[in-house]
């Protein structure tokens, strides 16, 4: 069964927990705002990109459309569509 | 606290630079203070007037640097630097110290940059070509003339010694500096 936006939207914002080290962050980004904006660092994007391979079971295409890396919300977006 | 590369000798002339420490808890707000004081440091050693010499950020998330004093900002989580270049057309600038992954680089590096950068061939590291990238990106979206695209779509090859980046017809010289523990890009549009 497909996962609930709800629940993977929780299980990016813990992968992004982990990687600043707890939860203080990442409680000020919201789910639709642009994770650069939000000060999210490219080194923490793009790690955060290889953590949700091994989290959701699955590897970026080439080709990404940019705005689905945008937030935490497209990033959601983009794994429910590869679920479907 | 980690070594700060100088400026590399292609990107020092007219380029004013400030470095400023982060202070604790060392998180992405502190990282964001550190770097907007570094700026005005640098916009004043730069002659800004006072009132240029705060920089707002632009509703995309940029910096917005005055008119006529382009400038970059990075930031590590200890570390923030600013760079002002007047009369430049754009500047990217871009620290780490971070680790780059094999599998990072898979994001970031395309086969013939891993070929031809990375030994035996080449002489970079893939954190110095991973913070290539970024100032590169910044320096060539900050031009207004591209649409926002992930910083590893830019292309690097090397030329007499520079590298270049490009994306979609726009280059941009980058200059690379590193110490052990950080490495420094900056890239000039001039």
């Amino acid at each position: 069964m497909p996962d609930s936006e709800a629940a993977v939207r929780k299980r990016i914002r813990g992968l992004l927990a982990q990687l600043y080290g707890g939860d203080s962050f990442v409680e000020t980004v919201s789910d639709g705002i642009s994770l650069r904006q939000a000060g999210v660092s490219s080194h923490a994007l793009v790690a955060l990109l290889v953590a949700m391979e091994d989290e959701f079971g699955f590897e970026w295409d080439d080709d990404v459309r940019p705005e689905a890396l945008r937030s935490i919300e497209s990033l959601a977006g983009h794994v429910l569509s590869l679920q479907e | 606290m980690a070594v700060r590369p100088e400026v590399p000798d292609g990107a020092a002339e007219g380029t004013l630079t400030v470095w400023r420490p982060v202070q604790p808890p060392y998180g992405p707000p502190e990282q964001f203070d550190a770097g907007r004081r570094a700026a005005g440091a640098a916009l004043f050693a730069a002659g800004a007037a006072e009132r240029k010499r705060f920089v707002p950020r632009e509703p995309d998330g940029r910096p917005g640097f005055p008119p006529g004093f382009p400038g970059s900002i990075a930031h590590t989580d200890r570390l923030a630097i600013a760079l002002v270049v007047p009369g430049a057309s754009s500047v990217g600038v871009d620290i780490e110290s971070a680790v780059i992954t094999a599998r990072m680089a898979r994001f970031v590096l395309r086969g013939l940059e891993s070929q031809t950068l990375l030994p035996p061939v080449g002489d970079y590291t893939m954190r110095e070509l991973f913070a290539a990238k970024e100032a590169a990106f910044k320096a060539l979206y900050a031009s207004g003339a591209l649409e926002e695209f992930p910083f590893w779509w830019i292309e690097l090859a090397e030329a007499d010694g520079v590298l270049i980046a490009s994306y979609r017809g726009s280059q941009v010289p980058v200059w690379i500096r590193s110490e052990p523990d950080l490495s420094l890009a900056v890239a000039i549009r001039r």
